[in-house]
């Protein structure tokens, strides 16, 4: 208790301010220059109407209807890859033959700009919640083999050794050994994957419509009520935070005996 | 006995082994191929999923016809410009946060509040201001880049050896001197790291502004293909433009081997 009150003295005020001075500084700027008219409305509208719609979509509970169809197909989708990933990862890594099969086709369709096969998933699935939530998973599918096969390729040998000379048996082997020694890689492999699967939807969404907070945002441009898109921006940015801090705690919790 | 072994193992010539060592692994995508031939017409619809076949005389089509050319160069120079927008802008402001406190200041919580912002749900936005075409696509694989760039180049300058910054002020060197012979040249070849790191970004960047908001572009022929149900150019251009962004990586990997021979 003490040692927080008297470590905030004015240095760490200071500080605190040295590094908001910016940030402070470009809103007060925004709200400014959009009052005096110098920048269109259309273009940029001021920040108090921006935040004003913000708390309206919100209340009206649009926003948080659109955050949860955009969450939950990033979710869904995040969570099929998972599976199937770190299955086809762990594969390859420990089986000559799975690796002979996947290695070419990870060689080939990690560097496809997933994106682009959005129009062929509206052709063979139609716009809807379960055309991308497969896209979403596809997408998000090749960084976390690739990180879980490269991770479980890393598992020390005499690790799988010792377990195997007190009679470990395979499936035990897999939950007790590699897939603890392997989870660093494939949490890391989420960590790239979680911000894909957002990208993905986002881009489908203001594609394809069908609402989420993608589909809010372009409705914005379309509508010609550019403060509903920069509300979007701003509802996109928070869920962008939130889950980057929540990965960032799960990790720790997850890798704490690390 | 051995030694009848090994010469029959030299026998074969070493570039032969490696052939039939890259064919065989090459196998499993044979097999996939010859799998969707087959199951194109049969099991699904060949309208659905034109066989690769069709696929790739579309692509032979749309090289021999030319029509494919100007959306490619297109599409390459947003590329182009974006990403080389985004090394210029990236590399300053990168070693500028981490040689210079006022930067750091000013910029830090900046980025913070931004980076977990996808810059592809920034598209609207820049519809809004720059309209359709191709400086939102710049835009969008401009900002897109940035981030990895930045993050590289200010953690290389961060890690610059002290004896080398101690050595060459001690030998009378001032500070922008400073700048260009030691901090610039020590923090390249991580640079050219974020710069990897950034080649795939800016074609999801790209293709996602062309496929939301544009009017030329490889993304663009996609997306209009597919919405006249065109369908095989539509596949034709996916894969043209993932050959693109494959050889785009490739090739850059190994100019980089070339270039950085003293690491």
């Amino acid at each position: 208790m003490d040692v927080s009150v008297r470590e905030l003295d004015a240095s760490s005020v200071v500080s605190v301010l040295k590094s908001l001075y910016s940030l402070i500084l470009v809103l007060v700027l925004w709200e400014v220059v959009t009052q005096l008219g110098y920048i269109h409305y259309y273009f940029l509208p001021p920040l108090s109407d921006v935040l004003a719609r913000f708390v309206e979509l919100t209340q009206s509970g649009e926003m948080l209807d659109n955050a949860y169809l955009t969450l939950k197909r990033a979710f869904l989708g995040l969570a099929i890859a998972s599976v199937l990933g770190v299955i086809v990862g762990i594969l390859s890594a420990r089986n000559r033959v799975a690796n002979w099969f996947f290695d070419p086709i990870i060689k080939i369709g990690y560097p496809v700009p997933i994106i682009a096969l959005i129009p062929v998933f509206m052709l063979w699935f139609g716009i809807g919640d379960t055309s991308k939530i497969i896209m979403v998973a596809v997408g998000t599918f090749w960084p976390i083999a690739v990180n879980a096969r490269d991770a479980a390729r890393q598992v020390e040998q005499n690790l799988v050794w010792a377990a195997r000379m007190m009679g470990t048996s395979d499936w035990k082997l897999l939950w007790r050994v590699i897939m603890p020694a392997a989870a660093p890689g494939i949490v890391t492999g989420l960590q790239i994957a979680l911000p894909l699967s957002l990208i993905i939807t986002f881009v489908f969404e203001m594609v394809a419509g069908g609402g989420g907070l993608g589909a809010l945002e372009i409705q914005g441009v379309r509508s010609f009520q550019s403060t509903q898109t920069y509300a979007a921006i701003i509802a996109i940015m928070l869920v962008g935070l939130a889950l980057d801090r929540s990965l960032r705690v799960v990790r720790g919790y997850l890798l704490r005996w690390t | 006995m051995s030694n009848v072994s090994v010469r029959s193992v030299d026998a074969v010539p070493a570039p032969l082994l490696r052939a039939g060592k890259f064919l065989f692994d090459w196998i499993p995508l044979v097999i996939l191929t010859v799998l969707w031939e087959y199951a194109s017409g049969t099991a699904v619809p060949a309208e659905i999923l034109p066989p690769p076949t069709r696929v790739v005389g579309e692509i032979q089509e749309l090289i021999v016809s030319g029509e494919v050319y100007s959306h490619l160069f297109t599409s390459l120079f947003r590329i182009g410009v974006g990403l080389g927008l985004s090394i210029a802008v990236g590399v300053l402001l990168g070693i500028g946060m981490a040689r210079l406190d006022p930067v750091e200041d000013f910029f830090e919580v900046l980025l913070a509040l931004t980076y977990p912002i996808p810059k592809t749900a920034l598209v609207p936005l820049a519809i809004l201001w720059l309209g359709v075409g191709t400086e939102t696509a710049v835009l969008i694989v401009f900002l897109a880049c940035l981030l990895p760039i930045v993050l590289n180049a200010y953690n290389a300058a961060e890690n610059v050896d002290k004896n080398l910054v101690w050595a060459a002020k001690m030998m009378g060197t001032d500070g922008r001197q400073l700048f260009r012979k030691v901090v610039i040249p020590a923090t390249i070849p991580e640079i050219l790291t974020g710069v990897r790191q950034a080649i795939p970004i800016a074609f999801i960047a790209l293709v996602s502004a062309e496929l939301i908001a544009s009017d030329e572009g490889i993304g663009y022929l996609i997306l209009t293909a597919g919405q006249v149900g065109n369908y095989p150019t539509m596949f034709a251009n996916i894969v043209i433009i993932s050959a693109v962004a494959f050889f785009a990586v490739r090739g850059y990997e190994l100019l980089r081997e070339r270039v950085l021979v003293w690491t």
